[in-house]
């Protein structure tokens, strides 16, 4: 089989994509690109289209409408030259019951294309798994890690991941992160399709978020962190007056000796050079996190539902669930 | 930007050990909820809980089963009672009392003076029985081996509900269903146009299906509890069905015969209804037997399930390969690798079968000479009665094997509602390589079954006989009839390629082919509309010559129908979790 290979131009890109279940819409006109080389984080909410995405990204099932490449190529017509050039791992991997977990991961990347034996047996080891084990007496997290070995083992130029460790205890995720970083120094794509965020945020360069069918938000993660704001409480005796009429903060409320705000981030030099002029005690400031900033989105939805009545827009809610996460808390001294 | 955000890790939330309810120290032991529930702990809780819910679960499959069954003894009981005259039931005399009813019909009583009651229940009667039998195999296996292989069993389990609770419950929905059916098949035979008397024995005769479809109840709920898995289970008691189908046959086969092996009806639960001989002896004892049966298979099954642990097998799993052999490369290879422990069972039973079968060629050619000169015929006239059976052996065959054909293409769907098909197109498999290599594996299959019977017939025969010269035309008569199989493998895969769910629709085409080849003379049918089954084209030789046209035609059908699976499978979308 002959194949030009596109070596320039995105891995992935999706461009109104439209995907229907009878008259359910699954995709609704999807836009997504994937740089070469990036580890791409994909963020939804169960049921948002983040399996139909990448299934229809492998030509397993059919889009209704829009422009996809994959590698340059379509999916659908070019399905097998592409797939010797991808690895998928689902997020709920079944195995034939007679077949050992060993038999497994040698068939799926032989069907591939061929097996790095080495790094197979070295990512067994890694994984801690008994490859000697039939497929049915496998728990859902060792049948995962015989998916993601397998994946692992295969020389590929792109990685399909569809929340690939469900499953997986803290100490293999830990391993896992490690492969998805080894892999990407390898110069792989890695589309990763998640609701742990903790893992996103560690392993992604980029990060689109889906909802309902479409991409709300796209961008790298310090991009996004830019759109949304940031949590400050300032432990200071007096008063400062200029923050009431500075632009960029918002909910300005004191309590005791505390001031608590929230600061639009493009205006947070401006905030800190007004408030270094005061004798602050101490100051606290917690960036959004990739759970704000999913939430704001979540959260939209809720508010569509109930008529968007609470003036408010969407920040001031996401900067209400602060409290949520005690995870990835940064601190301020000045 | 000036300002310098420092980031230190998080400090996990402490929580407050303090609050520990201190009043378990004081107690001496755990508290049960239920503080006068001595008898709550009972291995059947929940036990009219889990009826009802299966009877909800069950209101479509239920009414299906049991009506069906009824509307088919309806259809038999009527379509005989309006085609048949007192003239042609009396030609019917000779042919009903043929070796060959007695394989697959059964012992024929009182077809000396036959009456149309005694010829609906002793041709047909059999078949309804395999219809109980199926349907009772397949409720059990649904609501307890199923339900552990999903993990939805552990649901159930963790409630209120005891070990056997599911169990006993599927028993006693399956022995309902039964006794829903035996009323209902009273009914629509007695006011069918066959109009039987008396009364007592078409109940009589519709109660023995019912107790066939109980024991095979009991065989299930036995059979299910030594694999994992479902499919492995049923495969078990289809294959004691098989077993009962076919030890009646020969016995009834030499009961027609006034043969030496009468008695090995006597150890089906087939035979044993059959010989209630209803409108002719109206014995109720044999029915005793079944009640025997069941009353000591379901305590075994009780025992079994008790000592094993849920979602097991009776037998434990063993280490297996670390690596995969070099033949586990290609999508062949792995279709092979699925297909193969089913087909290793199927060669066993087919060349069994066939030696069996075939060895009572010596005892057909004896009988001959005493034979009514119209069956004589049938079978090919007095010189050609052993080239006869032979050759009707072979379109038998082809019926069993095609069988096997389409539960290997069911598989197809098995495999992708299972997500397994999924994973192995996310490969460089195409799905015209997938599809052509299980079918490749199952044509292949039915060609290896079809020569291994062939191979049986003949050498049973030969045996029987001592004449070697019935060894090659039973391996060619046999083989030839593989086209046949082939079309129904095509049929089935080519409604998986466009609307999988739709591929039980083979089953009916099946069924009609088998009808009509099996009874469509008796039913005194035109040539025409038998000509329609699938089974009466190839020829049955060495009795008939063989059509190498139609042959081809067959071949040629089969290929096309292949490739419009192809075509569909391509084009559709996969079933995905």
């Amino acid at each position: 089989m002959i194949m030009t290979t596109h070596t320039e131009g995105p891995a992935i890109s999706l461009t109104d994509v439209v995907k229907t279940y009878g008259r359910v819409r699954a995709l609704d006109g999807l836009d997504l690109e994937v740089s070469r080389g990036e580890v791409h984080g994909f963020l939804g909410p169960n049921g948002a289209g983040k399996s139909t995405t990448i299934r229809i990204l492998l030509g397993i099932l059919r889009h209704d409408s829009g422009r996809i490449r994959l590698l340059g190529e379509d999916p659908w017509k070019h399905a097998v030259a592409l797939h010797r050039r991808l690895a998928y791992v689902p997020g709920d991997v079944e195995l034939w019951p007679g077949l050992t977990g060993g038999e497994a991961i040698d068939l799926f990347a032989r069907l591939r294309g061929g097996v790095d034996e080495r790094r197979r047996d070295e990512l067994i080891d890694r994984f801690d798994l008994d490859p000697r084990k039939k497929g049915r007496t496998y728990s859902k997290g060792n049948r995962q890690k015989v998916a993601l070995i397998s994946a692992l083992a295969s020389d590929v130029d792109l990685l399909l991941l569809d929340e690939p460790t469900a499953g997986l205890d803290p100490l293999m995720e830990a391993v896992f992160q490690e492969c998805i970083r080894e892999a990407k120094d390898e110069g792989r794509t890695v589309l990763l399709s998640s609701h742990i965020l903790a893992q996103v945020e560690a392993l992604a360069d980029r990060v689109s978020i889906i909802r309902k069918g479409r991409i709300v938000e796209s961008g790298a993660l310090s991009e996004l962190r830019h759109l949304s704001r940031t949590a400050i409480t300032v432990d200071i005796a007096t008063d400062v007056p200029q923050l009431t009429a500075m632009a960029g903060v918002h909910d300005l409320e004191r309590i005791g000796t505390r001031l608590h705000f929230s600061a639009d981030t493009a205006e947070l030099p401006a905030i800190m050079r007004t408030l270094g002029e005061h004798e602050i005690r101490s100051l606290t400031a917690t960036p959004p996190t990739l759970e704000q900033l999913l939430l704001r989105h979540y959260d939209d939805a809720d508010r569509d539902a109930d008529d968007a009545s609470s003036n408010g827009s969407s920040d001031t809610h996401v900067l209400t669930t602060t409290g949520l996460t005690s995870r990835s808390f940064n601190e301020v001294r000045s | 930007m000036t300002t310098r955000i420092l980031t230190t890790p998080a400090e996990p939330p402490r929580r407050s050990v303090r609050d520990d309810p201190r009043g378990d120290s004081g107690r001496s032991g755990p508290r049960h909820a239920d503080p006068n529930g001595s008898r709550q702990g009972g291995s059947l809780s929940g036990l009219t809980t889990m009826i009802r819910f299966m009877l909800r679960r069950d209101r479509w499959r239920l009414p299906l089963w049991v009506l069906g069954l009824a509307a088919l003894t309806a259809y038999f009981a009527n379509a005989i009672g309006t085609v048949m005259d007192d003239e042609a039931l009396a030609s019917m005399t000779v042919f009903a009392q043929n070796p060959i009813m007695g394989l697959i019909s059964g012992p024929g009583y009182g077809f000396d003076e036959i009456t149309l009651p005694r010829f609906i229940t002793g041709v047909y009667g059999v078949f309804l029985m395999l219809g109980a039998a199926m349907m009772n195999i397949t409720t059990i296996s649904r609501h307890t081996r199923v339900e552990e292989q999903t993990g939805r069993a552990e649901l159930i389990r963790a409630n209120v509900t005891g070990r056997n609770t599911q169990l006993i419950a599927a028993l006693v929905v399956a022995v309902l269903m039964n006794a829903a059916l035996s009323v209902l098949m009273t009914l629509a035979f007695r006011y069918s146009a066959a109009e039987p008397e008396p009364l007592a024995s078409v109940f009589l005769f519709s109660l023995g299906v019912g107790a066939v479809g109980c024991v095979f109840a009991a065989v299930t709920a036995v059979s299910s509890q030594f694999s994992a898995f479902a499919r492995a289970g049923s495969g078990i008691a289809g294959a004691v069905l098989a077993a009962a189908f076919v030890i009646r046959g020969l016995g009834d086969m030499s009961a027609v015969q006034d043969g030496d092996l009468k008695w090995l009806t006597w150890l089906s639960p087939l035979g044993w209804a059959q010989q209630t001989a209803p409108f002719v002896l109206d014995r109720w004892w044999p029915l005793i037997l079944h009640l025997g049966l069941f009353a000591v298979l379901v305590p075994i099954a009780v025992r079994l399930q008790s000592k094993r642990d849920l979602a097991a097998g009776i037998l434990a799993d063993r280490l297996g390969r670390e690596r995969a052999a070099a033949s586990l490369s290609t999508p062949l290879g792995l279709a092979l690798r699925l297909q193969r422990s089913n087909l290793v069972w199927w060669s066993v039973g087919v060349f069994t079968m066939g030696v069996v079968f075939g060895s009572f060629t010596g005892a057909m050619a004896d009988s001959a000479a005493g034979m009514p000169p119209e069956i004589v015929d049938i079978m090919g006239g007095a010189a050609g009665i052993v080239d006869g059976y032979i050759g009707y052996m072979a379109m038998y065959f082809a019926m069993i094997i095609t069988a096997y054909a389409v539960l290997a293409i069911l598989g197809l769907r098995s495999e992708e509602q299972g997500v397994r098909t999924e994973p192995v197109l996310a490969t460089a498999v195409g799905r015209s390589s997938w599809l052509l290599s299980w079918t490749c594996v199952t044509a292949l299959g039915a060609l290896w079954l079809m020569l291994l019977a062939g191979v049986g017939d003949g050498l049973g025969a030969t045996i029987s006989t001592g004449e070697w010269a019935l060894f090659g035309p039973s391996v060619v008569g046999h083989t030839a009839q593989t086209a046949s199989v082939w079309v129904f493998l095509a049929l089935a895969l080519a409604l998986y390629g466009f609307a999988p769910r739709l591929m039980a629709l083979t089953w009916i085409v099946f069924v009609y082919s088998a009808v009509m080849t099996l009874f469509g003379q008796m039913l005194q049918l035109d040539e025409e509309v038998l000509d329609t089954s699938v089974f009466r084209h190839v020829g049955q030789y060495p009795a008939q010559d063989l059509s190498a046209e139609a042959v081809l035609i067959l071949i040629g059908v089969a290929a096309v129908l292949v490739c419009l699976g192809v075509l569909g499978f391509r084009r559709r979308n996969l079933i995905t979790a």
